[in-house]
């Protein structure tokens, strides 16, 4: 089994059904679609991981809508975005249950509780569409044209949501309010 | 730390690793449980179909079970001799081969 195959050739074998091919997409893709949902979601990982889990399960289902096989980490990204838009519309998450989780992750050097508070207060604050595109393209270095394509967001909104959530995040952490 | 750097370590704690063998098995087995589930749903029509055939030959097959019946039991003692003469043959191999093998101890 040749490592280097192609995203295109991977969802043609999964398409076969092949599961392996299947897994091996996975492989490649599970960093990037769990880490747009922790960071859209918020809270604990795990449920960021169930709904990655239910997306996943969502996009085997339906590989055959897949219409352009090389994009499917956008394509996956999409599919987790609308279960993360379900997942908010359903639950009613805690503050108070996000806050205990909060203070059991460990900081990175360099940055105080309080500043990790702010930003995943203001992320919080976000509506979801600013989230999911500083998700991307802020957090993940996605380009503005794939995370258009990945939500649906036609490009300038894409863009102008980026610079407002920037914005937002730079001034919880002291930065000027025009950021 | 400039509030800029600060949201970068920030998104990146929030990274999860490049590969994650754990999350790939649970995804595997959700997915094999998924396929299982499919398969079955698949079946449904057909055992339904064979339920139906079944039933529709009642009529057909009841009034020939007692004669059929008589002219299937010497073929059914056969088998089933033949079954239990299998069975002792292959319990007895297994015995035998056993039994002439080296223990380790003696090696």
């Amino acid at each position: 089994m040749g490592g280097l195959q192609t995203d295109a050739e991977l969802v043609s074998r999964a398409l076969a059904g092949s599961d392996a091919a299947f897994s091996r997409l996975i492989e490649r893709h599970q960093a990037s679609v769990r880490g747009f949902l922790r960071r859209m979601l918020g809270g604990g990982w795990a449920e960021a991981d169930d709904v990655a889990q239910d997306a996943f399960l969502a996009a085997w289902g339906s590989l055959r809508s897949l219409k352009e096989p090389a994009g499917v980490r956008a394509w996956l990204c999409g599919i987790a975005w609308r279960k993360a838009q379900d997942r908010i519309r359903s639950s009613r998450r805690g503050a108070a249950r996000d806050n205990i989780w909060l203070e059991t992750v460990e900081t990175p050097a360099g940055i105080s509780p309080e500043d990790r508070m702010s930003v995943t207060a203001a992320m919080a604050e976000l509506p979801p569409d600013v989230r999911a595109c500083v998700a991307l393209c802020l957090a993940d270095g996605w380009s503005h044209g794939e995370a258009s394509m990945a939500l649906g967001l036609p490009l300038g909104t894409v863009k102008s949501h980026v610079a407002r959530g920037r914005a937002r995040l730079l001034k919880a952490l002291g930065g000027p309010d025009d950021a | 730390m400039t509030p800029e750097q600060k949201l970068s370590a920030l998104f990146a704690a929030e990274a999860p690793p490049a590969r994650d063998y754990a999350f790939q098995a649970r995804m595997a087995q959700a997915i094999a449980l998924r396929r299982a589930w499919m398969t079955v749903g698949a079946l449904v029509p057909w055992a339904v179909a064979a339920v139906a055939v079944l039933w529709a030959l009642i009529p057909v097959v009841g009034p020939m079970s007692d004669s059929l019946g008589a002219a299937l039991q010497p073929a059914a003692a056969m088998l089933a001799g033949a079954a239990v003469t299998a069975i002792a043959a292959l319990w007895l191999s297994r015995r035998f081969r056993g039994g002439l093998r080296t223990p380790f101890s003696a090696r």
